[in-house]
């Protein structure tokens, strides 16, 4: 049974169809990533995979649950969801290890020992340990998605979902934050990845999904969509993504 | 007492009951810095977390109460009221009148400072799980207080100067002291200046104090 299984997901804004009929499945221990051009609906997609978004109408069926009926414990749902964003998201009056004790005190209800440790331990594995007294303001970009790639994890989620980990950060702090993902990719976290990033796509993916006007035109390993693709459509995509050398 | 100033005499004579006054004007403005604090936390929360109905009407409580003058609350609550067989005493009805008011203005000042804080931090509170009242109490609230330290200052200084109107409603605070010592001795100027003088003593402690808060809770990096 796949993990998450999405049949025939619609979203529409006003009267903006953003998602068309999106299906796709994640199994345990799988990493996919989504690509595509923007407003393709990628985002939009994730969101509406933990309910922040609500979709018009498909199903979701989060292990063996299906979380697009009414009644669903959302907050249940969320717990098991760590989301990292684009923009980090951090608790600015919060210090790094406060931003990641934060949830685990009030939601996993940790006693406040049990959270540092877990905090000290998620921050060792992502070499933010140093840095745990600063305050967001006094990180560089690559610390602050760190930090919130541990906040998430901390947590221990079923599924670690990325929204453009990388598209605000400058080519070395991107690689910074790459590694770290690579690292969970290689400890066979589970994760549905959205990004731009071609090297963050080909180096943590088990296979990507090309979103293409709010419908999936493929999915396939990286080599196989990167170059020379049949679809003139995704072959136009990576020409201008892709520099790989 | 001969060649002494004989204001400086009505003032020692007075003494008693300006300092009675003074300690009437502290608590009346301790009173209503609190209560105005949390109600307008109160208010501030139902406007983002209320229903429909509930969120508009917190919207009308505050236009009502900023757009109207306080002395007409108070006046309806301590002269109207009565009319209708209710009656309150001068510091029950400082104390009613003034928290609505100053709940309103506080409630305001913290909606501004909400506006100014990144939703992102709100949607990654969502995205974790938190209810929209633990969101409100460990993310929103901590920011929004300290975004909102200066106005609310400044509203605990306006309490103060605001409370010397109290003594329109038969409050004996210390405005109202300095009244009867210039009607005994027909000194208006030295009466209302030594007034002054005391209003802004009071103040500059809550300015030193204000910004001893602002730079505690200041956070690195900013």
């Amino acid at each position: 049974m796949a993990l998450i299984e999405v049949k025939n997901l619609v979203k529409q804004f006003d009267d903006k169809i953003v998602l068309k009929g999106v299906n796709l499945e994640l199994n345990e221990g799988q990493v996919k990533v989504i690509m595509g051009p923007s407003g393709c609906g990628k985002s939009t997609l994730l969101r509406c995979l933990n309910l922040l978004v609500q979709p018009t109408s498909g199903q979701i069926i989060f292990r063996g649950e299906e979380i697009t009926r009414p009644g669903v414990d959302v907050r249940r749902l969320r717990r098991n969801i760590g989301f990292v964003f684009q923009h980090f998201a951090l608790y600015s009056h919060l210090n790094v290890q406060d931003n990641v004790t934060l949830g685990l005190r009030k939601i996993r209800k940790m006693s406040a020992r049990e959270a540092t440790d877990k905090a000290f331990h998620e921050l060792e594995r992502v070499g933010m340990f140093d840095h745990r007294n600063k305050y967001p303001a006094q990180l560089s970009g690559g610390q602050k998605q760190r930090a919130a790639i541990v906040r998430a994890l901390a947590m221990d989620p079923v599924v670690m979902f990325l929204d453009e980990p990388t598209s605000s950060l400058d080519p070395e702090m991107a690689r910074e934050v790459v590694s770290v993902i690579n690292k969970l990719y290689l400890e066979n976290v589970t994760m549905l990845c959205v990004t731009h990033d071609a090297f963050l796509a080909k180096y943590i993916s088990d296979s990507i999904i090309f979103l293409d006007e709010g419908v999936v035109l493929e999915e396939d390993i990286a080599e196989r969509l990167f170059y020379d693709h049949p679809n003139p459509r995704i072959r136009e995509f990576y020409l201008s993504v892709v520099d790989l050398k | 007492m001969t060649g002494m100033d004989p204001f400086l005499h009505d003032l020692i004579v007075f003494s008693p009951q300006i300092l009675a006054g003074l300690k009437n004007t502290v608590v009346l403005m301790a009173i209503i810095s609190l209560t105005g604090f949390f109600g307008g936390i109160a208010v501030f929360y139902l406007e983002l977390n209320g229903n429909k109905i509930c969120r508009k009407m917190t919207e009308r409580y505050i236009s009502f109460f900023i757009g109207t003058p306080l002395l007409v609350h108070l006046f309806l609550m301590y002269y109207g009221l009565p009319q209708l067989g209710i009656h309150i005493s001068p510091l029950a009805v400082s104390v009613i009148g003034f928290t609505l008011n100053v709940s309103a203005y506080n409630a305001r000042y913290l909606m501004t400072a909400y506006n100014g804080l990144d939703q992102m931090e709100l949607e990654a509170a969502r995205a974790q799980g938190f209810t929209p009242a633990e969101t409100f109490r460990s993310i929103t609230l901590p920011q929004v207080l300290r975004l909102s330290v200066p106005s609310l200052t400044n509203q605990v200084i306006q309490n103060l100067k605001d409370t010397s109107v109290a003594f329109l409603i038969q409050y004996q605070d210390f405005f109202a002291q300095v009244q009867e010592i210039a009607a005994t001795n027909f000194e208006f100027f030295k009466a209302y200046m030594m007034a002054g003088l005391v209003y802004l003593t009071l103040v500059s402690v809550i300015v030193v104090a204000a910004r001893g808060l602002e730079k505690r809770i200041a956070l690195p990096g900013f």
